[in-house]
């Protein structure tokens, strides 16, 4: 059971860590399945926080962020 | 009657406007201006510099301010080295008393006119009251901690929403943008401008980080703005400014002038950068392009360990299963070699032992027809010698035999009978011619010959001797 990362940093940083352990060939078949499965859902959270930086720069503005949320509280 | 500089060469051909003298020419009457400011009392002002230059060319320009204002100054390089300062001395915050008086500078076709103070004599005047109170509000706040606490929040490096306060025109918010495109970031960026220079700078500022920190749900702020004098960026040395980004739990990054200027947000901020570029890379610390590649690459290598592991597994049980035929397969193909193995020694021990022996009669050979060769020289000798030897011998057997014979020969001489018949004998001879040796012989003879040397008598014997 593998727990959600917290971080882009330290989802990679286990990544490394997994693939670091895969690649000296000493873990055992369940081992090995557990890890691989575990690599995979980090890929996919670190592939999910670069696409979330990476579909097109979004500028806002601060003033108009304040004057929709105090249109919203009236 | 003195004619006035500003007007001289009043004889402008065009019409001018109703009310005003004129039009004068612009340069002439810059020229006028500039002998009628010269003409202004020399005096000394006091004040703190800011924004000194010491450029190539032959001026030192700063300018002089105070609380109510300041004035531009200019001073030929010459007289600032005579006034015994240094360029380390005079730096911008030091308060100075110059001593000089007003002068304009009326430009030319492509150089900008200009106003100066004309400082001709200069000295220091103590520490300027702003760089003393700056240095009392940072000892201050560092005494309080408020340097540290900052520094302690955990930084995201790949945020999905930055916050940014800046000027909305100036080059700083370009220079960030640029910065984010290298980083290959394409978040959101919630942008609070904000006044970053006059007097109502440091409050907005204030305002700006903390609404972006509550409004913006910014992970990260950015605090930027270009370089500029000490005086110019005294909004950011702001106590207020200074504690509202040291208590706020999201971190910021200050990028405020030049890498040579320091201000005191860049003491409280999280992350101090030199320019809106690098305060852009220190806010987004992933490189987006390159880590996509990474993440790439980790994804293959998980797969391909992941597949390897069960094919690998796989692989080797079906070796297992094929092991006791491919057992029996290889000791058959062992046992074969080894055959074919031996036989190849076999001959190879043949022919070698064949070459040996040949080597060795063919050596055993030599070695005899060398003895043979050694056997016959020295038979050969030893022949030579004995056949001289034997030559020798002939010759003195030789000569013994010639001296024995000329002996025996001597002395049968001696005894032969010719000689003795030389001496007067004879040999009675039978009739027969054999030698009759004895007297009875020669009366049985009756009838003989003597033979004397000189030929043969015959003779009887006589008759009463017969009977």
């Amino acid at each position: 059971m593998t727990t959600q990362p917290v971080s882009y940093e330290s989802a990679v940083e286990r990544l490394e860590e997994i693939i670091k352990r895969l690649d000296t060939g000493e873990a055992g078949l369940r081992e090995t399945l557990d890890l691989c499965r575990e690599g995979r859902e980090l890929i996919e959270y670190s592939a999910g926080e670069l696409d979330a930086v990476g579909k097109g720069l979004e500028e806002l503005k601060l003033d108009e962020l304040i004057e929709r949320l105090e249109g919203a509280a009236q | 009657m003195t004619s006035d500089p500003l007007t001289t060469g009043a004889d402008a051909r065009p019409a001018g406007i109703d009310g005003y003298p004129g039009p004068f020419p612009v340069g002439r009457y810059a020229a006028g201006l500039r002998e009628r400011l010269r003409e202004f009392a020399h005096v000394c002002v006091l004040g703190e510099a800011s924004g000194v230059r010491f450029g190539r060319g032959p001026n030192v320009y700063f300018e002089l301010r105070d609380g109510d204002g300041g004035i531009p100054c200019a001073m030929w390089r010459d007289d600032f080295d005579r006034s015994g300062l240094t360029e380390q001395d005079f730096r911008d915050g030091v308060e100075v008393v110059a001593a000089g008086g007003c002068d304009y500078y009326p430009g030319g076709a492509t150089a900008s006119p200009r106003f100066s103070f004309r400082v001709k004599q200069l000295k220091l005047a103590g520490e300027g009251d702003l760089l003393v109170q700056l240095e009392q509000l940072r000892r201050r706040l560092a005494e309080e901690g408020l340097f540290e606490r900052q520094k302690l929040l955990a930084r995201p490096a790949l945020p999905k929403r930055i916050g940014v306060v800046t000027a909305e025109t100036g080059a700083a918010r370009r220079d960030f943008l640029a910065g984010l495109e290298r980083r290959g970031w394409h978040g959101t960026i919630v942008w609070g401008y904000a006044p970053v220079q006059d007097r109502r700078a440091a409050g907005a500022i204030a305002r700006a980080i903390q609404d972006l920190a509550v409004v913006g749900e910014v992970e990260t702020i950015v605090v930027t703005r270009g370089g500029g004098s000490i005086a110019d960026l005294w909004a950011f040395c702001d106590e207020t400014l200074c504690r509202t980004v040291a208590l706020l739990p999201v971190p910021v990054i200050s990028a405020v002038g030049h890498h040579v200027d320091r201000t005191l947000i860049d003491d409280v901020a999280a992350v101090c950068c030199s320019t809106p570029t690098h305060a852009a890379e220190a806010a987004v610390a992933v490189d987006c392009t390159a880590a996509r590649g990474l993440l790439l690459d980790h994804a293959r290598r998980v797969d391909k360990r992941g597949r390897a592991a069960v094919l690998d597994r796989a692989r080797a049980l079906a070796a297992l299963s094929r092991a006791p035929r491919d057992r029996v397969a290889a000791h058959r193909t062992h046992l074969h070699q080894k055959a074919r193995e031996m036989r190849a020694a076999s001959r190879r021990w043949l022919a070698l032992r064949r070459d040996n022996q040949r080597r060795m009669a063919a050596q055993d050979i030599d070695r005899k027809r060398e003895a043979a060769a050694a056997t016959v020289v020295t038979g050969r000798a030893r022949l030579n010698a004995r056949a001289a030897a034997l030559t020798r011998a002939a010759d003195a057997l030789e000569a013994r035999r010639r001296e024995a014979l000329r002996s025996h020969g001597a002395a049968i001489r001696g005894h032969d009978p010719e000689r003795a018949l030389e001496r007067g004998y004879a040999i009675a001879l039978g009739p027969d011619g054999t030698p009759l040796g004895s007297a009875a012989a020669v009366r049985e003879a009756r009838d003989f010959e003597l033979r004397m040397a000189d030929g043969l008598v015959p003779a009887r014997v006589r008759e009463e001797e017969g009977e």
